[in-house]
């Protein structure tokens, strides 16, 4: 029967029908579909559609099996079709995440779990050493000391703000390690952040500015389409990407310390950095050592609290005279090059 | 020889293996078979003897096995290694 199983690959943006079959597909797998997954590998026995499995760029998701079919290792042919797709296209290294009950579902097709939120969430990758070979670079930068300091920002773009913080952990520790979050989203394209880090930051001898990697999850990425509990959602990515800082990232550099910015004005923020202490100080959540994590006040620039939202806000409205107030010399000099190139 | 990009060969089918060959320094294999237990050795062998024949000094070798036969094995890692290493001149006869 299974040689009479046809793989496709359809584009639910295209085809209202196909919407439809695949929406019914998932909802018969308690699954939401996800909105931004528009490129679906299809199982069609006699033109019923059986299975599927969507692509968001690399990451998998959505993927159901109609319950009449289970138990035959379809799984194993979708997924093969699904990573060949995948490959083709540039995408290599691939993720997923999915409920706990389907690691042994999701092992047997190739996948590694990294990271699991108990009953909500696992992480996994196409690769058992993806994440150790990531972490065994990582330790070429290791340095020695007792108290190692680390930030993770966006910086977009770099304000005197982020260089107060930096400045303010290099002077507590023997070495800070600075990582840039590694994703196109922003006003401020990647390689341009990451540089004026470095920039910004080339005065202070004891830091290490590095891009970070696909181990630092992106919000915008993270599914929630198969989460029953909507509430559950923001505590199930600050598990897991706090978790992979911990049990693998900190490791890998001795990193002892986490160094954040208090957030008086964003109720999001201030809750990720509630849950930063949660995930990275208690030892109920991971063996791996704990993480102190230290919040540091904001810096003023008169009353004005340093972010870079205000630095793109005074952007938008051409108020030159306060970027300059809010940016280190170094982020000034490429803004002012290229205001033409920033679109606002 | 060296894998430059990363490549795969096969499928996740039963009786069958899916090799996946990435860049690497030195070589690095890791196998993952629903027969671990009582072919493991055995299949690394064939691995090993397989790579030895291609002359592959660096890589890293992924294998996820579903019970494949030697010749399977072999002929799967050769064509995932030779994607991998992006050769163009070829000598058929050590491929035998």
């Amino acid at each position: 029967m299974y040689d009479l199983v046809d793989y496709s690959v359809v584009d639910i943006s295209k085809s209202e029908q196909d919407y439809q079959v695949i929406k019914q597909l998932l909802l018969q797998s308690d699954l939401d579909l996800d909105p931004q997954v528009t490129t679906f590998i299809v199982a069609k026995l006699n033109n019923n559609c059986i299975a599927c499995a969507g692509l968001d760029h690399n990451i998998i998701k959505c993927v159901a099996i109609d319950p009449d079919y289970r138990g035959n290792q379809l799984n194993l042919t979708l997924i093969d079709y699904t990573m060949k797709y995948a490959n083709d296209n540039g995408y290599f290294h691939l993720f997923l995440y999915t409920k706990p009950e389907n690691i042994a579902f999701f092992k047997a097709c190739g996948f590694y779990p990294i990271v699991e939120i108990s009953n909500l969430v696992v992480l996994m990758e196409n690769t058992p050493v993806g994440i150790k070979q990531y972490c065994k670079q990582l330790s070429q930068y290791q340095k020695a000391g007792n108290k190692i300091g680390s930030i993770v920002m966006n910086a977009n773009p770099f304000t005197k703000g982020h260089q107060y913080l930096i400045e303010f952990a290099a002077n507590q520790c023997d070495w800070v390690h600075v990582f840039v979050v590694n994703e196109d989203v922003s006003l401020f394209p990647f390689q341009v952040r990451l540089q004026l880090v470095k920039d910004g930051t080339k005065d202070i001898k004891n830091v290490t500015v590095h891009a970070s990697s696909s181990y630092i999850i992106s919000k915008a990425t993270f599914p929630t389409y198969f989460l029953k509990d909507k509430s559950k959602i923001d505590y199930a990515y600050m598990g897991i990407d706090l978790l992979i800082f911990r049990n693998y990232i900190a490791p890998a550099l001795n990193i002892t310390h986490r160094f954040v910015g208090t957030e008086p004005h964003s109720e999001v923020t201030n809750a990720y950095n509630k849950a930063m202490k949660y995930w990275l100080e208690d030892d109920k959540v991971s063996s791996s050592f704990k993480i102190t994590v230290i919040e540091v006040a904001r810096k003023l620039e008169e009353s004005n609290i340093i972010s870079a939202s205000l630095v793109r806000n005074s952007l938008a409205l051409k108020n030159y005279e306060q970027v300059k107030k809010l940016v280190p010399s170094t982020t000034w000099n490429y803004i002012s090059a290229n205001l033409d190139k920033l679109n606002i | 020889m060296k894998i430059q990009k990363e490549a795969m060969a096969g499928t996740l089918e039963s009786s069958d293996l899916l090799v996946k060959v990435m860049p690497n320094t030195g070589i690095e294999i890791v196998i993952n078979s629903d027969v671990n237990k009582q072919f493991g050795d055995q299949i690394r062998a064939v691995v090993n003897n397989t790579l030895n024949e291609l002359n592959l000094t660096d890589g890293l070798i992924i294998i996820d096995d579903k019970g494949a036969l030697d010749c399977a094995i072999k002929a799967r890692v050769q064509c995932a290694v030779l994607r991998g290493a992006e050769e163009t001149e070829l000598d058929w006869s050590k491929l035998l």
